[in-house]
């Protein structure tokens, strides 16, 4: 239960966690897979929606358990008096505290930056918000889909001429997720350096324009307004995806003249490489939808995966795009222990997403999502050093519910 | 003051993904060493954007963006000398970021067993985009085939007509800078550990599973045998009306999903007729294609009159979550990001004084933001290793 024996480069680092739905627990799931140990504060009063949306059993609600892997959970009302205290008390045996509620909510709870600081001095308070903490347009809320709207990124996303369409929906929260770990990782480092905690804001907008920093250059630099434009690319020709047999479809991302003589010799039209229109990038370029549709009119005869083999072997980048069966039958992710199995709470297995790296002394991943309040004795009798008694009457009052 | 005062970094990656995990710390004050290609640099140096639209060593955007802070030494790996100068540098840094193949790693004495028996000290992360040991069939990828390895690709955009091809993630590069982020995140945390306990790590990040795991709350699901997969393009999507829209100035995006949404709608278009066809809890209850597409006709004639900012502004204040889909030119203008100094301007030899895109956290004791331009080619290349001695620990005993 206890961090200390997974190992792991966070290890004996405590993290508390007033976090909903997907961003904030992300965060807290990549520093629990990097050793740390991850307590979510929740109670019946003020669940987690993935806790209970679409499903009749708190402690068996898939989304939850797909984001809340390796942690543990306590029942703390944080709307009472005696449930902030104890909030506050936790916070101070601990090192982080992430919260992504919605603006103004933890203040209004008594637990905002200073009130926590005021408790734990060298706390790490983590606050992550759609235009972060403070700011104009702070006060707006939103879901990912805004978060990547807002940022720049989703106008880049699109049919050539065609109205913006966007990333999926789903995209946004973990990556914002991911670079509110990162800065915590930063302060952690400055804390065990100096003894100096801090205050992080970490914006989901200004993490999404992160993630086309390069497009934003161009406007800095040369006033251009990059928009979307399929799935071309300035420096690369052909660059799309293609169609193939029974709906499938492939990647093909030709970066060289050489790879683009490879693909034509497969496509058994070896003249094309040597065709005026097509012999260097920027004719392919300029004759781009011709080319788009001929490569087309050849895939579309073949199987996605077969083809892509075949232009693998000839050095030319081409992938299925995978669908969702392909990718949880996706051999090299098994292999590789992408996906693996932990234990729930019942004693059953359950195969589980894990991290996107591997380390060589890296944190073992070996428990699923807690049940609500299944560490409530760890946490109030081992951390908080409560007698039993004690704990009694936090549950008598309905503070530990 | 800044987080990673101290810290010593030797970069010896090339490609988007591995730059960007270089400049991450770097933005929190760790000193990162470049290493680059003598004559031509790095390969980054070629790419787009170009000032003016010159190509040229010192011209890409592309490499301003992602290596302001660093400095740059030209090495060449390929020789014996360059790789002499490479072993004598190792013993100057904390970590080492790279993105070659496992037989350059090799070469360079930098597998994982060589690092362990020769640098037990030092952080080693590897970038690539399938693992260092990639299947045959995936030997070739550019970030458009990882984007597509990884699901996200085929259920991109949500909604997706099948009969036009999935897509292209935002700009060309966005599964690097993922992976950027979470090799940095390793690098970190593996340094955060090694300044106490002086053991290393060595640290493997693929960017098609780091893409993977960015799709947990789906994909944990299916493979855990709870959602369904399959072959249908919309397995990733919700329902309803949300989407992205057309309005006088622009596009907006709104997301309606409660009875919440729908009363503070109803105010927004000051209550028109045919909302009154629709039950008030039909976003949750009764949400059919019928309603959706209906819905959505009148979003879109009610948004011919209507500026995105301004939208924007009066639906926030009743509740509804529609926001502008902004572009490059809306960030720099945007209120919020000049409150939140966003950008900085930083002077260039080359590129003169421009604005940069900064970091997306606010770190109140050690801000944490690029202070200097990218280095010119080679611009350190007379750096002295032996002044810098062995690492600063920097233990608070």
């Amino acid at each position: 239960m206890n961090g200390q024996q997974r190992g792991g480069p966070l290890r004996g680092v405590r993290i508390v966690e007033l976090t909903k739905v997907w961003a904030g627990p992300y965060t807290g799931k990549l520093l629990a897979f990097l050793g740390a140990e991850v307590i979510r504060v929740e109670s019946e009063k003020s669940l987690d929606v993935t806790r209970f949306y679409g499903v009749s059993d708190i402690n068996n609600a898939p989304g939850f358990k797909a984001v809340n892997p390796q942690k543990l959970s306590v029942q703390i009302d944080m709307k009472s008096k005696a449930g902030v205290e104890l909030i506050l008390s936790l916070v101070q045996k601990s090192d982080v505290l992430i919260e992504n509620l919605r603006p103004g909510a933890v203040k209004r709870l008594g637990l905002g930056y200073e009130t926590v600081k005021n408790a734990k001095p060298d706390i790490i308070y983590a606050s992550m918000g759609m235009h972060g903490n403070e700011g104009p347009l702070s006060y707006q809320t939103g879901y990912a889909p805004c978060f990547a709207a807002l940022s720049g990124l989703s106008s880049l996303v699109g049919y050539e001429g065609q109205p913006p369409a966007g990333m999926n929906v789903r995209y946004a929260d973990s990556t914002f997720g991911a670079a509110a770990a990162l800065a915590i990782v930063a302060a952690l480092f400055h804390r065990r350096h100096t003894g100096e905690g801090q205050y992080v804001d970490v914006s989901a907008v200004e993490s999404m324009t992160s993630m086309i920093g390069d497009s934003v250059m161009d406007y800095l630099l040369n006033g251009t307004i990059e928009t979307c434009h399929g799935n071309r690319h300035p420096d690369m020709a052909p660059h799309g995806v293609y169609p193939c047999q029974d709906d499938e479809w492939i990647s093909i991302a030709t970066a060289t003249d050489s790879a683009w003589c490879q693909l034509a010799e497969i496509m058994g039209s070896p003249e094309l490489a040597r065709d005026e229109r097509f012999s260097s990038l920027p004719h392919r370029k300029r004759n781009e939808d011709i080319l788009d549709r001929l490569l087309a009119s050849w895939t579309v005869r073949h199987s996605a995966a077969p083809l892509a083999n075949q232009l693998q072997a000839r050095g030319v980048a081409a992938i299925k795009s995978v669908n969702s069966m392909d990718l949880v039958a996706d051999g090299h992710l098994w292999n590789r222990g992408f996906y693996h199995e932990v234990t729930e709470s019942d004693g059953s297995t359950r195969t589980i997403v894990g991290p996107g790296w591997k380390m060589s002394r890296g944190a073992s991943i070996t428990l699923g999502a807690p049940r609500l309040g299944e560490h409530n004795a760890y946490i109030f009798g081992k951390v908080l050093g409560l007698s039993a008694e004690e704990q009694q009457k936090l549950a008598d009052a309905g503070i530990s519910r | 003051m800044t987080a990673l005062h101290g810290i010593r970094v030797l970069e010896l990656a090339e490609g988007v993904g591995g730059e960007y995990c270089g400049k991450l710390p770097s933005d929190f004050g760790a000193e990162i060493i470049k290493v680059e290609r003598p004559g031509c640099g790095s390969p980054t140096r070629g790419l787009r954007p170009f000032a003016n639209g010159n190509a040229g060593t010192e011209n890409s955007g592309l490499f301003a963006y992602l290596n302001t802070n660093k400095r740059s030494i030209e090495l060449d790996l390929t020789g014996k000398n360059g790789q002499e100068a490479l072993k004598r540098a190792l013993q100057h840094v904390h970590a080492v970021i790279d993105d070659h193949s496992a037989d350059w790693l090799a070469q360079m004495g930098l597998t994982a067993e060589a690092v362990h028996r020769d640098h037990p000290a030092l952080v080693v992360c590897s970038i690539s985009n399938f693992g260092l040991v990639p299947p045959e069939d995936r030997l070739h990828a550019e970030d458009l085939n990882v984007f597509h390895s990884s699901g996200w690709g085929y259920h991109t955009p949500t909604g997706g007509d099948a009969s036009m091809p999935p897509l292209n993630s935002a700009g060309r590069f966005l599964p690097s800078y993922e992976a950027g982020i979470d090799a940095a995140l390793c690098v970190v945390a593996a340094l955060f550990e090694q300044t106490s306990s002086g053991l290393g790590q060595f640290i493997e990040i693929s960017k098609q599973e780091v893409l993977a795991s960015r799709i947990d709350y789906v994909l944990a699901q299916m493979v855990a045998g709870e959602m369904n997969v399959g072959t249908h393009r919309n397995a990733f999507d919700l329902t309803g009306p949300a989407g992205i829209f057309p309005c006088k100035d622009g596009f907006i995006y709104i997301w309606l999903s409660t009875p919440a949404h729908w009363k503070g709608l109803r105010k927004l278009l000051d209550d028109p007729e045919w909302m009154s066809d629709f039950p008030d809890n039909w976003l949750e209850r009764e949400c059919t294609p019928e309603r959706v597409e209906s819905c959505r006709q009148h979003i879109i004639e009610w948004l011919k009159t209507q500026g995105k900012h301004d939208a924007a502004e009066k639906a926030q204040k009743l509740g509804v979550t529609l926001v502008a889909v902004n572009n490059a030119q809306d960030l720099v203008e945007s209120p919020q990001y000049q409150h939140r100094k966003f950008f900085v301007e930083l002077s260039h030899p080359v590129l003169g004084s421009l604005h940069y895109p900064t970091v997306p956290y606010r770190l109140s004791a050690t801000p944490a933001k690029p202070s200097k331009a990218a280095p010119l080619l080679g611009q350190d290349n007379h750096i002295d290793w032996q002044d810098l001695v062995t690492p600063t620990r920097r233990i608070r005993q």
